[in-house]
């Protein structure tokens, strides 16, 4: 029987090693079991093998693609950067064309809010704010379009100024902040009067004749009061500043930050007419015609 | 000793070919790498060393193709004695031979092993014959790839090679 075995040991361990494993195999195809201690020691053992195969290949990938892959990078990236400046310069003017839709909505929006009056939309062309000289805007509409001499230029913010001059297709307007300009105003909430005159710079203007009794304190807002015959009754002007009461003298002394700021104005409204009140004088008065 | 360190070069061919899979093809396709060394030991080995070089192979690949312990055991041995049927035959000591002998070897495992899960799993787990073509592309990159195996598998019988000094100097 040895003899036999010794004769045979190779055919049979080779059967054995057929044998064994197949009766393993269809004794836990139906039945799935754990692993063993063996299997857990040997997949154990070939986790840290596993992890360094894995750590080199992924330091050979990121060398590859770190490195060597840059090749051309240098190219992709002017590229990319011509890109990145072409959509800066189209997302700024996208930026500028939604703050002009932003304006000329809230523009709409006021024209709309006073029905009686009829307006000439146009643009700022021009600019000219020398503290020495006149301050003036250049818009983009003329005597054709409806804009004369005197109409008040506004915004939605308030008052601009009005036409100094005008010709076939464009107008000067003189602002309020200028040294030669005058509006008739009054205190919105107590309805005092008085007149804001420019002083040459775009950030302030003075306020004249607010008689010293009138009530009036800083912060007030000052609107047109219409006596002027310029400018239509309730635009907004600015706010009082800085407001002195001297213990002397007949009036307050006052200054007054406008409410339109002058120097970013870019779309205007012109006010071609306007119904006028009792209290108020409309452009076609004698009184409008007759003044400079 | 010899076995052991197959057994050990085949536990790093299936290190090596999970990480090589991730970062290939994220599963898309498989490799079975450890399966070129059972055909090199049915080639160059001995019938015990080899046979029992061949179960251990087979334990690795059940380790870790996380098949039912025992199939891929049976499979590698019952392959370790085709090839070393076919061998006898045909001249596979060359490269491209031992490729072909590889794919064709991985085919038959892959094979073999479908049919016994089929005819051993409840049918709703057993795969389908759809796995066919994924089998071909496996024996096919398997095949392709097993030239290296053989490399590795020379040089580690390298290390065992004992120089004789012979009669002559």
């Amino acid at each position: 029987m040895l003899q036999l075995l010794k004769r045979y040991r190779e055919l049979i361990l080779v059967a054995a090693l057929l044998v064994v494993p197949l009766g393993v195999y269809f004794a836990r195809a139906r039945r799935p079991a754990e692993r063993s201690a063996l299997d857990r020691a040997v997949v154990w053992a070939t986790a840290p093998v596993e992890k360094a195969v894995s750590w080199t290949i992924t330091g050979a990938l990121r060398a590859w693609n770190g490195y060597l892959a840059l090749h051309g990078a240098e190219e992709r990236a002017v590229a990319l950067s011509r890109e990145v400046n072409s959509l800066l310069v189209e997302r700024q003017e996208l930026l500028q064309d939604r703050a002009e839709v932003e304006r000329l909505r809230r523009l709409l929006a006021f024209a709309r809010a006073a029905p009686g009056r009829s307006y000439v939309g146009a643009k700022v062309v021009g600019v000219e704010l020398s503290p020495s000289g006149l301050q003036l805007l250049v818009i983009d509409r003329g005597e054709e379009d409806g804009v004369t001499r005197m109409k008040p230029v506004i915004t939605a913010d308030g008052v601009v100024g009005r036409v100094h001059t005008a010709t076939a297709h464009g107008a000067e307007v003189l602002l309020i902040t200028d040294r030669s300009s005058s509006v008739a105003v009054q205190v919105d909430r107590s309805r005092t009067r008085g007149n804001v005159r420019g002083l040459g710079r775009p950030e302030m203007c003075k306020l004249d004749y607010a008689l010293r009794a009138e009530d009036m304190a800083d912060g007030d807002l000052l609107v047109t009061s219409g006596t002027d015959g310029v400018f239509p009754r309730g635009l907004p002007v600015g706010k009082v500043t800085q407001l002195k009461k001297s213990g002397n003298g007949l009036f307050q002394d006052a200054m007054v930050a406008p409410a339109v700021d002058v120097t970013r104005v870019e779309e205007v409204l012109v006010v071609s007419g306007w119904e006028t009140r009792t209290s108020e004088i409309g452009p076609a008065s004698p009184a409008a015609r007759g003044r400079p | 000793m010899k076995p052991l360190v197959h057994i050990l070069f085949a536990l790093l061919l299936s290190a090596l070919q999970a990480s090589l899979l991730r970062w290939a093809g994220g599963g898309a396709f498989s490799l079975l790498l450890p399966v070129a060394c059972v055909v090199y030991l049915a080639i160059h080995a001995g019938n015990v060393d080899g046979s029992v070089g061949a179960a251990g192979v087979g334990y690795v690949m059940d380790l870790t193709t996380g098949t039912t312990k025992g199939l891929m055991t049976f499979l590698a041995v019952a392959a370790f004695l085709v090839v070393r049927v076919v061998q006898s035959s045909v001249d596979v000591r060359g490269r491209v031979g031992f490729a072909a002998l590889t794919g064709l070897t991985t085919f038959l495992v892959s094979f073999g092993a479908l049919t016994l899960t089929l005819v051993a799993s409840p049918s709703e787990v057993a795969p389908g014959i759809r796995l066919l073509p994924r089998m071909l592309v496996e024996a096919a990159l398997t095949g392709a790839l097993s030239p290296l195996v053989l490399e590795g598998m020379k040089r580690l019988d390298g290390l065992f090679r004992r120089e004789e000094t012979g009669l002559l100097r």
